[in-house]
């Protein structure tokens, strides 16, 4: 495997490389974040969601990708906001995610999709140790971006595997 | 994937080999003398040498070419096919098995192939004599290409470095032919030569240069230095002339279309291989075109178009035939589980020492990919215990006036929706009085309860039973009928026995066609639709305002003089609307007996197609998969046994509370 | 210069074994999965030798191997057919049609290297 394309695979910002990386960048509780662009299937309108009862609360419902069920996951949650009502500029973003070697399709609802943008890797920088709103470990890292705005690159692979690693409480009562 | 990787292609392919092998082997102990049996075997083992070694299984190639060798002997009728060199080739075949899976110990192997020369040896009465035929000191060769040889790609110089490599030659060109320039054809050859070829070199060797054009050329090779080269050349045609005679002969009766090995694979029907990730593909594609048909006739329901109504019904009507054949497709006939089991009853009889007639009806009977591989185990164990347990010794059947031999009988057959697969066997049957005692000692029933018999039989499933008064080699090693149970039920599927004391037993599964598709009960708990497996609805009550009325208390109802637990399916799944007025209850059936699921509403009978929830949900056992509705939204299935459990310490707290 | 040699066969993992077998001993193989497409690379390209199976989709091998022939750049370029049996009708026509030679299925890599070797010389 070529060290780029474990990068893509891993969701990695590749260092020390002048490489540029392609991102499609949303909004989430009024902070801009980003994922690689080539996680991203498809982005959908908002559609009916159902509920899975005893689900972890990240990923609470299930919606039906053409004719697969698959869970739409919620990343306000992940980064301690409180999860607003729907909008006119709702999305989900589907992505495709590597988890322990399961490529699994997940929904996650965005307040809104902006444009896809290239980062330069050398404007990117490892989240600091302190004066961080957010869990450290769901930041993958931080971008600078237009007019000194700082997007925030999750680690969806930590993100996530705290659920198939059965950390994730039932919250079935 | 299958068709991009060879070494996955290989295993299949080599399995179906094996089984092919192992049912000729099978056939053949029970005829001996069956050339065509014999043919089927070796020509399963030549084609297994050899795929092998091209595949780079090295060590399979080298096992097989052993037995290969060994069985060639019997072919050619020089040493007879026996008992015990059948059973040898049968384990040599399990331990190819072990090859193409590529975890076989090689001492199995050495072993193996010691028993094998053993057999032969036993078999054959005598040493063979290793018979090679000694070389010529030197030839003498003459050759002439067909004219159109170089054309087609023969390069005589090649040729003629070819039998340089194999010693010294000195080479003479014969030019007598080569016409006139003027008629002279450049891609023709019209050269002949002459080569002299000194060494210890096999006639073989020589032929073997010339192998792909010998039919049509002039060759001649002699073998220099008469004098000596005589009695070489005698020796070597008095050993040639038997083996080709008889390696002529089973080639004669192979080619014969009317034996039994020509006819079965005639009657083989034409057939694609496809990955089943390609089949679930498919199936998701009917699925979504399922809903979006559905759509489709809301809108043309709403509308006067009639045309667009007609055009609506006819594509509901393709939609569903598609997901009829869909499921078609992944159908298997149970003869390819029951052929399994043909080995499995040999070495149990031999194991045992009793004699076992294995028969097997219904074979065409139709069932899911999946239910079939998974049937595999249990069957395996009620088998063994049939043949173990259930059958007697050949003494004592003819003390108790029975045939010497017992008789096992596998049948499947089709009853609506499911398949009905029963293990019948001819033997003592199940001795009531142990069962009670065993039960008894297990503490799973007090001395003086009453059952009726078929409680009594139902015991033998119980965790923790068995009735073996000493465990054997052959069953009751660990898993016992409650774990046969279990994963009969796990398939959606029910396990029942009957027994005659003396006469024998009959165990019969009933299995659902197929796990891709569920008939459900589609209900409504809040604004969430879930589906309850129609096998485990007894039936549906409307609760009573009064049992309704008892939040704090027994959550329990009165059901024909039975008091039945209930659930209420908003409470467990933390539903925050608010409760219908009149609640209904479901009664489904568990294990532990019946209990009763309170929903707000049962909206109908729904067959649906179950797709798995994905990994992210896996904490989430109440449910058993997902499927989609109709408008396209999703419901989940319930898991009714992981439901009862997770409800279970509720109750327990509120009859402690009550 | 190494020897380049074009495989045509309908079965991907056959192709496969005769790619990875060839490229072992030093040849290029390129493939092809029916006798059209056998056809039309061995016309556009000059191969050192063909290898391929007769029983294929669209175009047999027979055919194939006759339509070759036909090309007069096709001459003396040898052409080895894989047959599943040492059926001598089969051979006897695939030699008619033009066939230099023949493997019998199935093979191990060293054989058909070693049928490389003896047609090619190298």
């Amino acid at each position: 495997m070529q060290p780029d394309e474990h990068c893509q695979a891993t969701g990695l910002v590749p260092r020390n490389s002048d490489r540029q990386l392609e991102v499609l960048v949303f909004d989430l509780g009024g902070q801009s974040f980003a994922l690689e662009a080539v996680l991203v299937r498809e982005i959908l309108d908002m559609m009916p969601e159902t509920r899975v009862p005893g689900a972890p609360a990240l990923v609470g419902h299930v919606i039906n990708f053409r004719g697969r069920i698959i869970p739409l996951a919620d990343l306000h949650l992940a980064f301690g906001m409180t999860v607003p009502a729907p909008t006119k500029d709702s999305r989900i973003v589907v992505i495709e995610l590597d988890l322990g070697g399961d490529a699994t399709i997940i929904g996650l609802r965005t307040d809104k999709v902006h444009e896809v943008a290239t980062f330069s890797a050398a404007t990117s920088e490892d989240a600091p140790v302190v004066g961080l709103r957010w869990k450290r470990e769901h930041v993958r890292s931080l971008v600078r971006h237009g007019n000194d705005d700082i997007v925030v690159l999750p680690d969806l692979e930590a993100i996530f595997q705290t659920i198939t690693h059965g950390a994730a409480a039932a919250s079935i009562h | 994937m299958i068709a991009d990787d060879p070494i996955a292609a290989f295993r299949v392919e080599a399995g179906e080999v094996l089984d092919q092998v192992e049912q000729a082997l099978l056939d053949l102990g029970h005829r001996l003398d069956d050339a065509d049996l014999v043919n089927a075997v070796f020509r399963g083992l030549h084609t297994l040498k050899g795929s092998g070694a091209m595949f780079g299984f090295d060590a399979l190639a080298g096992f097989t070419h052993h037995c290969e060798t060994a069985f060639d002997r019997v072919r050619k009728g020089q040493v007879p096919a026996t008992a015990g060199l059948v059973s040898v080739i049968l384990s040599a075949q399990d331990h190819m098995r072990a090859l193409v899976e590529g975890d076989a110990p090689a001492a199995d192997g050495d072993a193996i192939l010691a028993r094998l020369q053993a057999a032969i040896d036993e078999a054959s009465g005598t040493t063979p004599a290793a018979a090679s035929a000694p070389a010529a000191t030197g030839w003498q060769i003459a050759f002439r290409l067909p004219a159109d040889a170089m054309a087609n790609g023969t390069n005589p110089l090649m040729l003629l470095d070819e039998l340089r490599e194999l010693g010294d030659c000195t080479v003479v060109a014969r030019t007598d032919k080569v016409p006139p320039l003027a008629d002279l054809v450049p891609t023709e050859c019209h050269i002949g030569w002459d080569v002299t070829l000194l060494g210890d070199v096999k006639r073989d060797d020589i032929e073997d240069v010339f192998i792909f054009v010998m039919d049509d050329m002039e060759l001649s090779i002699e073998p220099l230095g008469l004098a000596d080269a005589d009695a070489a050349a005698d020796a070597a045609g008095t050993d040639e002339a038997p083996v080709l005679a008889e390696a002529a002969a089973p080639v004669a009766t192979a080619a014969t279309a009317d034996s039994p090995a020509a006819r079965s694979t005639a009657k083989a029907e034409e057939s694609v291989r496809v990955p089943a990730g390609r089949l679930d593909a498919l199936m998701d594609r009917v699925g979504e075109l399922v809903i979006a048909q559905s759509r489709l006739s809301q809108c043309a329901d709403r509308g006067q178009d009639l045309v667009l109504r007609s055009v609506s019904e006819e594509i509901e009507r393709l939609a569903g035939e598609l997901r009829d054949t869909m499921m078609v497709l992944r159908m298997v006939p149970v003869g390819s589980l029951f052929s399994r089991f043909r080995r499995l009853i040999h070495d149990l009889a031999r194991d045992t020492g009793k004699t076992i007639e294995f028969e097997t009806e219904g074979e065409a009977t139709e069932v899911d990919k999946t239910v079939i591989e998974r049937l595999f185990d249990p069957m395996v164990h009620l088998i063994r215990n049939s043949c173990d347990h259930g059958l007697e010794t050949p003494e004592d059947r003819i003390a108790a006036g029975k045939p010497a031999a017992g008789s096992v009988r596998l049948a499947a057959h089709q009853a609506g929706g499911e398949v009905v697969i029963t293990i019948r066997d001819d033997g003592r049957g199940i001795n009531r009085a142990r069962v009670r005692a065993k039960a008894e000692a297990n503490g799973l029933i007090q001395p003086d309860q009453a059952l009726n018999d078929h409680e009594l039989l139902q015991m033998i499933f119980a965790p923790g039973f068995s009735t073996a008064a000493t465990v054997t080699n052959l069953s009751g090693r660990g898993v016992g009928m409650d774990v046969v149970k279990r994963t009969i039920e796990g398939l959606r599927g029910s396990i029942d026995v009957q027994s005659t004391e003396g006469e024998g037993s009959l165990i019969a599964l009933r299995i659902p066609l197929t796990l891709a598709i569920i008939d459900g009960l589609l209900v409504r708990a809040g604004s969430g639709r879930y589906v309850i497996p129609l096998t485990a609805v007894e039936e549906c009550i409307e609760l009573s305002l009064e049992d309704d009325m008892r939040h704090r208390g027994r959550s329990l109802i009165t059901l024909r003089e039975k008091l039945v637990p209930f659930l209420r399916l908003r409470e467990i799944f933390a539903t925050d609307t608010r409760p219908d007025p009149f609640q209904k209850i479901v009664v489904v059936s568990t294990p532990q007996g019946r209990v009763g699921l309170v929903v707000d509403q049962i909206i109908g009978n729904h067959q649906t197609v179950i797709k798995p929830m994905s990994a992210l949900h896996r904490d989430a056992a109440t449910f058993a998969g997902a499927t989609i509705l109709g408008d396209g939204e999703v419901a989940l299935i319930l898991d009714i046994a992981q439901l009862i459990a997770l409800g279970q310490p509720r109750e327990e707290t509120l009859r402690a509370a009550g | 210069m190494t020897a380049s040699i074009l495989a045509v066969d309908d079965s991907a993992s056959l192709r496969m074994a005769i790619r990875i077998a060839l490229t072992g001993a030093g040849y290029t193989v390129t493939e092809a999965g029916d006798g059209v497409e056998g056809l039309t690379k061995a016309t556009s390209t000059k191969f050192d030798m063909i290898v391929t199976d007769l029983n294929m989709p669209n175009m047999d091998g027979l055919s194939m191997i006759r339509e070759l022939r036909k090309q007069p750049a096709q001459a003396g370029v040898p052409i080895i057919f894989l047959t599943t049996e040492s059926d001598p009708e089969m051979k006897n026509q695939a030699k008619a049609a033009g066939a230099t030679g023949w493997l019998v299925k199935p093979f191990v890599p060293d054989q058909l290297v070693k049928v490389a070797r003896k047609v090619l010389g190298r």
